[in-house]
């Protein structure tokens, strides 16, 4: 696996991440405003079905996913880009893995939440509140886990494997 | 380095008050950056998931979300930007030097600032005609505008927070009122 990430650190695309001074702070702008339009708009459907906004219609709040959906793609394009740059920070990290089951964990109840209970027309109880306490937790966990890969890496490049290090290049 | 006389804010009092309140052992434990870290950005999706949502709603997203109902998720974006701006005073109080004399730090504080006075202006003048909208009525342009900038500076907010860490004093020294 090392092997591989050493040559997926030379590739074009991850030498320009590291050294194009415009490119990585780019990737982590469009990240963090895809990761809010994502998480965001999943908190939002979450906290209307536990009873906040309850004067609207639940069914209309499927006009989210067009913004989530959209997070969603931005995160995940600028999350690639951020990975070309420093492969190796991320794939031997197991929070990264974490970040992905928490964030697709989430999505997923937010998303059968609205299959299943939208279109009823009543107000969720018991069993649906609870999913969207835990959809809630699961998106809030996959914000806490991408802030927390910058102090749980085991490394930045895999020549820098030899150190151990918690530092990482942004804050 | 030396950096030139600040007549207005004294990072060394900054960092003594964050010692004797504990707020920088707190910063500098294994787990507080990391925890205030995590907090803070809470706090940000918290915001933009909530009086974005709003903002976008004025701007005409989401019709057939009543605007006087959503108006309930705002106490949420409250609590994200006392998350926030907890947070983000325990990192300004144990590291001011790095944050006061840094471009993207001041051009966030100032549109948080207009973003803040933004806020304002707009209950003090136009929420209160949107109390009784219905679903499906039209948005006023004035509350079209006070959303716009609103959205627009909390992505803006954002942005800048990000790039914090590309202009790290000294490197990157930028103090206009200093002497």
């Amino acid at each position: 696996m090392m092997s591989a990430l050493a040559w997926l650190e030379q590739t074009p695309p991850s030498v320009f991440m590291r050294e194009d001074f415009y490119a990585y702070f780019v990737a982590l702008i469009g990240h963090a405003w895809g990761m809010a339009l994502l998480v965001g708009g999943g908190i939002a459907i979450c906290l209307r079905v536990l009873g906040v906004a309850r004067g609207t219609q639940l069914a209309k709040w499927r006009s989210l996913f067009p913004v989530m959906k959209l997070g969603a793609v931005l995160a995940a394009v600028s999350g690639l880009a951020l990975l070309a740059g420093y492969p190796a920070k991320a794939l031997t990290n197991w929070v990264f893995a974490l970040k992905f089951v928490f964030l697709i964990g989430g999505v997923w109840l937010v998303a059968h939440m609205a299959r299943v209970s939208f279109s009823k027309g009543v107000e969720p109880v018991g069993l649906v509140k609870l999913q969207a306490v835990l959809a809630l937790a699961l998106l809030l966990g996959g914000v806490a886990a991408g802030k927390l890969l910058l102090y749980t890496n085991q490394m930045l490049l895999t020549s820098d494997a030899q150190f151990e290090t918690g530092l990482g290049v942004t804050e | 380095m030396t950096y030139p006389a600040d007549p207005l804010l004294d990072p060394v009092k900054i960092v003594n008050w964050a010692i004797d309140t504990g707020l920088f052992d707190i910063a500098y434990s294994s787990w507080g950056w990391p925890l205030a870290e995590v907090v803070h950005f809470t706090g940000l999706t918290l915001l933009i998931g909530t009086v974005g949502v709003v903002d976008a709603r004025m701007l005409g997203a989401f019709r057939g979300l009543s605007l006087p109902a959503l108006h309930r998720l705002v106490p949420f974006g409250v609590l994200g930007f006392g998350l926030s701006a907890a947070s983000g005073v325990v990192f300004v109080a144990s590291s001011p030097d790095q944050y006061l004399y840094n471009p993207a730090f001041q051009l966030k504080m100032a549109v948080m600032a207009l973003a803040g006075v933004n806020m304002a202006l707009f209950y003090a003048t136009t929420a209160r005609k949107l109390a009784r909208l219905g679903p499906h009525d039209a948005i006023p342009r004035a509350a079209r505008w006070f959303a716009g900038i609103s959205l627009a500076s909390w992505l803006f907010v954002i942005a800048a927070g990000r790039v914090i860490t590309a202009f790290r004093p000294p490197a990157w020294f930028w103090c206009g009122w200093c002497s």
